[in-house]
């Protein structure tokens, strides 16, 4: 893809600019084609109406919230893409066959128009109608908004700068048209992938503050944005409703929010809602194409047609049954007692290794009725280093400044072969910010071609010729200061803790331990459990800052599908945990947010800054699918699924 | 008998304010506390102290401990879980009795055949049934079992379709109690290990029983060796057992967290587990309460049976 980025200016240029960010944006759209295979098209002239699919969830997941505005808390893949968004339907589809495009076909609106600078967006809504036949409308959209507006700090994807903040008007021009009004000019890939993916229209039903109340009884639903007025304290760290429709919308969220089972004024109330999810009459008014129609505590739900859906693709089959399991080899043994149509085959298991990514080995010999499908994530797998770490005695973060040495330690770590004998041959190497698979329209060919590919002899050289007396039987020490940029006699030494996981997970580790020592770099790795991990690796300064490297895994990019890294990678952002910093990158994301510029500039800029250590990226899950069952693969990157395209074959 | 009941009781409340004290200590020294445990590694610092101070986290330790003994003491309130987003006694409340219908019946099965185990390989000691019996109780007692539940999983419901490869996935009790196919193999996998456990201690204190004075009073007086063994030695015999089901109750309310992973049975030992993996410190807290509560409850339930069972004990 053409670097798009022209600058600020406006006129003649400007014109242009908005001409090819618009384009920009339809090639991001159509790139991912995802068209079904053939053997789906063959398999959908025998379809069996109905059958139920039972679908096992992953060890330990929790799903546990309904209402679709949630904190970090509750913001897990499982609640939104497994529950919420099968009944609540956002207002743009991400996830386009197995590329993690929009997905027009099945959006709420139309392409957003990017008019006047990129500073006004214009949605069209498409003719859909929730269950109690109320229909889906612009005005809805400013519901979200207004919510937003009073709760932009109780929104797990709220980022400091962007919606609302940047918004300065939304309004509600006809039933099916909004109006968005932006405080500057916007890059429009950046604002539909990262901001307008926030958004899901609430139904007037749920404009009411107690039970029993008429739809429409609060004030919120029906404001006006501009009448929802707040006050937000200077940290940001408050927001205080003003405006009586602010009050009113306030009072909408927490009874919204308890209905979900969650207080938010007082957090410790015991609260039962949990058990009503599938009987209260606010959650079965749905514009998606299910309703529930079980829930447990336990974690199993029961999704069955809505019979109102208004969307394109009505379900085939008649009821979609979660089961949570308390680990693989529980899945395992239901997957091959035939309790699961569509379950997952643990790493332990696998048999055959994939011939390559894409294409998987044989299956487990007692798996004959299923086939395997290797799903990936919109995601990239990492290291992290502290770039303020005073680890090493104080040297530690002044060591991972040195590019040189990011540079020597990334070319220690052989992807490729991680991925063929660790990973089964299901994983892909990451090479930068942005992943090169699943396939997608934003990876630049330099990205995939991997700078810094496998090769200590380069490693060495370059610490050698950074003043370093390499040392691979012991530590590699400094010998001269002005060459390393750390005083003589340092040692590349440091701890790495790692989050426990997969056995997969303790030899990649190893394995890379093993290849560092190669040039005289001694890490010595710990295991914790995730959260004492990332609790521990956490943006810092000062002495007590010592932490020095962190593994836990890595990002997705969901719901900000537009892999930009504002929230990884930009300097002070509270996801960059390492503390990079980094002017020239700062400019380019910005740019990316802000201007015209797509990602090509900035990610080829990262590549070869490391930031920090890639690591492969291994398949999330290798999906098990009952071989008369269709519809499921291509399977969402966005880790979506869409049952309504699932059906039996005769 | 109450002045010794009285001080016992006041031991076993002190035991368990400071197990409580303990977890609630430790749980705080875990690097990101709750607020990142709930949150993740999105939150920012803004909203980790909004989290922290919608949740009292932000108050001093002992404050924080006081208000919690207040909650559990005066309304019996254990807190709320955000991880699982119910309020924790709520939690126990569903999860506990399943659990007791599980770890319950096995421990029950256990002992009904452990006894008799016990007391055959007493009376055919040293003859091959013995040493079968003892060479199978070795064979139990040292398997892990994750590896039993998988080979039962793997003949019982794999190739024989006997039985489901799941434990009974209901939600309450009752519903577990209705699935009794389903129940097969979860108990019979820890009532296996638990009988091969019980047995020996069942033949070590009927041997010892069986060398006591009175035994040999009893044998001189002519009583029968059926009389010997069932009315005098198995009696004294049984004592023993009666501290190992006391110290079973922690395990029966505690849940066993293998059985429950390889069968799917989400009981009390994977809530335990999840709440301390999790940093989810209300429900770690919870289900630290019962278990502590369990432990001081069994052994005090032991201490008062041992003392009515042998009036020795009473005495000194």
């Amino acid at each position: 893809m053409p670097s798009l980025r022209t600058g600020r200016r406006r006129g003649p240029l400007g014109i242009a600019a908005g001409v090819l960010a618009v384009a920009a944006i339809a090639m991001l759209i159509f790139a991912g084609t995802g068209s079904a295979k053939p053997n789906d098209a063959a398999a959908h002239s025998r379809v069996k109406a109905g059958g139920t699919v039972t679908m096992a969830l992953p060890p330990s997941t929790v799903v546990n919230y309904i209402f679709p505005f949630m904190g970090l808390q509750f913001f897990s893949v499982y609640n939104i893409s497994y529950m919420q968004q099968n009944l609540f339907r956002p207002l743009y589809w991400f996830g386009r066959g197995s590329t993690p495009a929009l997905n027009p076909a099945i959006s709420l609106a139309a392409l957003p128009k990017y008019t006047k600078n990129n500073t006004v967006v214009t949605i069209n809504l498409k003719p859909y109608k929730w269950s109690n036949g109320e229909s889906v409308t612009a005005q809805q959209v400013v519901f979200w908004m207004n919510i937003l507006k009073v709760q932009k700090l109780g929104w797990a994807a709220y980022s400091p700068g962007g919606m609302p903040d940047d918004v300065k008007s939304v309004v509600a021009n006809s039933p099916t048209k909004v109006t968005i009004t932006l405080t500057g000019p916007t890059n429009p890939g950046w604002f539909t992938y990262n901001q307008l993916s926030q958004i899901t229209p609430f139904p007037m039903a749920w404009d009411i503050s107690a039970t029993g109340q008429k739809a429409g009884s609060e004030a919120c639903g029906k404001a006006p944005y501009a009448k929802v007025v707040v006050k937000t304290d200077k940290k940001n760290s408050k927001v205080t409703p003003t405006s009586p429709e602010a009050k009113s919308c306030e009072k909408v969220f927490e009874y919204l929010s308890r209905q979900s089972g969650f207080d938010p004024k007082n957090p410790k109330a015991p609260n039962n809602s949990l058990k009503t999810y599938a009987t209260n009459p606010l959650w079965q008014v749905v514009d998606g194409p299910w309703h529930l129609t079980k829930f447990d505590s336990a974690g199993t739900f029961t999704l069955e047609p809505n019979p109102k859906y208004s969307g394109p693709v009505k379900p085939k089959i008649d009821k979609v049954v979660m089961l949570p399991y308390t680990s693989n080899a529980a899945e395992f043994n239901a997957l091959v007692g035939g309790k699961i149509d569509v379950g997952y085959l643990p790493y332990e298991d696998v048999t055959s290794p994939a011939k390559s990514p894409l294409v998987p080995g044989k299956n487990h010999p007692r798996l004959s009725d299923f086939n395997i499908d290797p799903w990936y994530g919109w995601g990239i797998y990492y290291i992290v280093p502290n770039f303020n770490s005073t680890g090493n005695n104080g040297q530690a973060g002044k060591i991972m400044k040195q590019l040189y040495f990011r540079q020597a330690f990334q070319l220690l770590i052989n992807q490729p072969l991680y991925i063929e004998k660790l990973n089964k041959g299901y994983g892909v190497p990451t090479y930068g910010p942005v992943p090169v698979l699943p396939k997608n329209p934003f990876a630049t060919k330099f990205a995939a071609s991997n700078p810094y590919s496998y090769n200590p002899k380069r490693a060495i050289a370059l610490l050698t010729a950074h003043g370093w007396k390499v040392d691979p039987k012991n530590v590699t020490t400094c010998a001269d200061a002005a060459k390393c940029g750390v005083p003589a006699g340092t040692k590349l030494q440091f701890t790495l803790p790692y989050a426990v996981g997969s056995a997969t997970t303790k030899q990649l580790m190893e394995a890379e331990q093993a290849s560092w020592q190669q040039a005289g770099i001694k890490v010595t790795l710990s295991v914790g459990s995730f959260n004492t991990v990332i609790g521990n690796a956490v943006p810092c300064t000062g002495k007590s800052c010592t932490w020095e490297m962190a593994f836990w895994g890595g990002w997705i990019y969901a719901p900000d599908f537009y892999p930009s890294g504002e929230l990884l990678f930009q300097t002070g952002a509270g996801s960059n945990s390492g503390s990079y910093s980094d002017k020239k990158n700062d400019a380019l994301i910005k740019d990316t947010n802000f201007g015209d510029a797509t990602l090509a500039s900035w990610q080829n800029y990262l590549v070869t800054q490391l930031p920090v250590f890639w690591q492969p990226n291994q398949a999330a899950q290798l999906t098990e699918i009952r071989k008369n069952l269709k519809g499921v693969v291509p399977q969402n990157p966005l880790q979506s699924i869409n049952p309504e395209n699932w059906f039996f074959t005769q | 008998m109450i002045g010794y009941l009285a001080r016992r009781v006041v031991q076993a409340i002190l035991v368990v304010f400071g197990v409580m004290l303990l977890v609630f200590l430790l749980e705080h020294v875990i690097p990101g506390g709750a607020a990142r445990a709930a949150l993740g590694q999105r939150a920012s610092q803004a909203q980790i102290d909004q989290f922290n101070q919608l949740n009292g986290y932000d108050l001093p330790i002992w404050h924080q401990f006081l208000d919690y003994c207040r909650d559990l003491i005066l309304h019996f309130n254990l807190g709320y879980s955000y991880r699982k987003n119910q309020g924790v006694a709520q939690l126990i409340q569903e999860t506990l009795p399943k659990t007791l219908v599980l770890v319950g019946i096995s421990t029950f099965l256990a002992v009904i055949v452990a006894v008799p185990l016990g007391v055959l390989q007493v009376v055919r000691r040293n003859k091959p049934i013995d040493y079968i019996l003892t060479g199978t109780a070795f064979i139990f007692y040292a398997m892990p079992a994750f590896l039993l539940g998988q080979i039962l999983i793997l003949y019982f419901a794999i190739d024989l379709s006997w039985f489901s490869t799941e434990a009974p996935q209901s939600a309450s009790a009752w519903g577990v109690l209705s699935q009794p196919k389903d129940l097969v193999l979860p108990v019979l996998s820890l009532a296996a290990i638990t009988i091969a456990a019980f047995s020996r201690y069942m033949r070590s204190s009927m041997m010892e029983a069986l060398t006591e004075d009175y035994v040999r009073t009893a044998k001189a007086k002519g009583a029968s060796q059926r009389r010997v063994l069932y009315r005098h030695a198995l009696r004294n015999a049984l004592i023993p057992l009666i501290t190992l089901l006391g110290l079973s109750l922690p395990a029966i309310v505690g849940g066993a967290l293998i059985t429950e992973t390889v069968f799917n049975f989400p009981g009390m030992g994977l809530l335990t587990t999840q709440a301390a993996v999790n940093n989810d410190v209300p429900l770690l807290l919870g289900t630290t309460f019962v278990a502590a509560l369990a432990t001081v409850v069994g052994s005090l339930m032991a201490d008062v049976l041992y003392a009515i069972a042998d009036p020795r004990v009473r005495y000194a």
